[in-house]
């Protein structure tokens, strides 16, 4: 860290202040978006210390249960978030979402971590824990489109759907024109961020490499390997998520009948939810599964 | 039409499989009331129809003649019974088999697809097809094919490569007729399919469905027009029963012609041909 410039807490304020004083003109000019800006900054605020403090323990700790308890914790936030945004989807299917999340995420760290980049220990948090969150940022965004498209297009081909059915198609094949819809669009996003890194954005974590200090040329090897594995595991997250829930538009004898969507979660009902499933959590937890959103946002 | 003598007027007739080549035992439908509850559309219907015969169905709407046919093709999630074609029950066939056999035509013709050709095709894109491509004609899906048999059918006016969309509502339903016949489904259920045409478009899809009859197919019409002198058999469903009706005799077709009777009321006319 020879040439790193630390930001201290007079720079946190300045950011602040200047939050603020564009709230002030906001409200001045009575769009409405002041309350919200002011909050949105003090929760990024307190998230992101807060995930900075926990990796530091994390990382200081360099135990490697402490680092597979915090990515359990990102999985499973990764999937309520999946489960809340994606509109239309039915009931029963976070067993079908934690699995796909699941296998995209060892694949990652098999093959990314262990193969290309080889940490000692095999389980380096300081690695280990950001790659994961990258990907599961990129992956719960896709999922999530992917699969309000994929419903939402089943029940637009109703007729088309029954049509097809009715000339002997089988589930697979009438299905099909909305599994493709529905893993192109949820790969849409991955694509434009491939062709637009480098010319309009620095990604942020080249970005961040090189603030650090590190070689621009080595950083942005890391991000192209980090973009690349992360496009093609969201396609393979997507595919197996896809493969898995098609039948679910299906009841016997191969007839149409496309579940209802679920009731839509509210915040409320999510911190309520997460409780009962694991009741010795803190909202600690809910504080990081917004963060992750954020990333997912600022990457 | 001389088969129609035997056909009993009761909602008993043709029970089990006896000979016939498509049976409906016990055919019951359920629908779930919006916001909860259930209403019973039909309950215990028997039906049965044969190769070369011309069974038409009315009723008032909501009678539920549609979600019979559906039901015959196994499509409709909210209906129950056996069915058989050939004696042999559904549940020993495929959904996919079953279908391929007896074959719902549904009253909107959705034709899928960038052209005409295309949705004609499709079909025979189908897995439960490739077996049977092999032995049909190599040039069963060329254009040239394609263009011979819409010929046949009296589309000679519809261009293959044309979007389906362009159509004209007559001839998308003559198409969605034409790839259905085309894969040569043993029972045909035609869902009100000249519903909303004019008097040609209506006759020339008749025909179409009295020539599949001709050649061996056995053939379901719901109707809602004045009788076309085309079918074999009549059949009134409602208030959740089904009931065979004498066909009338030609002059009440023909007076029925003549009124130009809109829609098809439960006692509605049918009779032997008086045009072509």
């Amino acid at each position: 860290m020879e040439s790193y410039f630390d930001i201290d807490i007079w720079g946190l304020v300045a950011a602040v202040v200047m939050v603020i004083v564009a709230a002030g003109i906001s409200a001045l000019m009575r769009t409405g978006v002041a309350k919200s800006l002011i909050w949105a900054t003090a929760r990024s605020l307190v998230q992101l210390l807060a995930m900075g403090f926990i990796l530091e323990y994390v990382i200081r700790q360099n135990n490697v249960w402490l680092v597979i308890g915090l990515i359990t914790l990102m999985l499973l936030a990764a999937v309520q978030i999946t489960m809340g945004r994606a509109t239309g989807a039915p009931k029963g299917l976070v067993g079908i979402v934690l699995l796909s999340l699941v296998v995209t995420m060892l694949l990652m760290l098999a093959i990314v971590a262990e193969l290309i980049v080889r940490p000692k220990p095999w389980y380096a948090p300081q690695l280990v824990i950001p790659l994961t969150g990258m990907l599961l940022g990129n992956t719960v965004s896709a999922l999530a489109l992917g699969l309000s498209r994929f419903f939402e297009s089943m029940r637009e081909r109703y007729a088309e759907v029954n049509t097809m059915l009715a000339l002997g198609a089988t589930k697979w094949e009438a299905a099909k024109p909305s599994m493709i819809s529905s893993i192109r669009l949820g790969l849409l996003p991955s694509i434009a961020m491939l062709a637009s890194s480098g010319i309009v954005t620095i990604p942020g974590m080249m970005s961040g490499q090189i603030i650090a200090g590190k070689s621009p040329v080595s950083a942005a090897k890391y991000q192209f390997v980090i973009l690349a594995a992360v496009a093609a595991l969201t396609l393979v997250a997507d595919s197996i998520i896809i493969a898995l829930i098609y039948k679910r538009c299906f009841i016997s004898y191969d007839r149409y009948f496309v579940p209802e969507p679920a009731k839509k979660l509210s915040f409320k009902d999510l911190v309520q939810l997460r409780k009962d499933v694991h009741p010795d959590e803190k909202p600690d937890e809910v504080r990081r599964e917004a963060e992750q959103e954020q990333r997912a946002r600022t990457r | 039409m001389d088969e129609t003598t035997e056909a009993t007027a009761t909602t008993t007739a043709g029970t089990g499989g006896a000979g016939h080549l498509f049976t409906a035992h016990d055919v019951t439908a359920v629908m779930p009331k919006r916001g909860g509850g259930e209403t019973t559309v039909f309950r215990g219907l028997e039906f049965h129809v044969d190769g070369g015969e011309v069974v038409d169905l009315t009723g008032p709407s909501g009678s539920g003649k549609s979600t019979l046919l559906t039901a015959f093709a196994r499509l409709n999630v909210h209906t129950t019974g056996s069915f058989a074609l050939d004696g042999e029950d559904s549940d020993t066939f495929t959904p996919q088999r079953w279908r391929v056999a007896v074959a719902y035509l549904p009253q909107t013709s959705t034709l899928i697809g960038e052209t005409v050709a295309d949705a004609i095709r499709l079909p025979w894109t189908f897995k439960v097809r490739q077996d049977a491509r092999a032995h049909e004609a190599k040039d069963m899906l060329s254009d040239a094919h394609i263009r011979a048999t819409l010929d046949r059918m009296g589309c000679r006016d519809i261009d293959l490569d044309r979007a389906p969309r362009d159509l004209s509502g007559g001839q998308a339903a003559r198409v969605s007729l034409a790839r259905t016949l085309l894969t040569k489904p043993r029972v045909l259920l035609a869902d009100e399919v000249d519903a909303g045409l004019d008097e040609e478009n209506a006759d020339k899809v008749a025909d179409l469905l009295k020539l599949a009859a001709h050649d061996g197919t056995a053939v379901v019409r719901i109707r809602h027009r004045a009788p076309d002198g085309r079918a074999t058999r009549m059949m009134v469903l409602k208030a959740g029963e089904l009931r065979e009706v004498p066909l009338p005799t030609a002059a009440q077709v023909a007076a029925a012609q003549r009124a130009d009777a809109v829609d098809g009321s439960a006692d509605g006319a049918q009779g032997d041909g008086t045009e072509e």
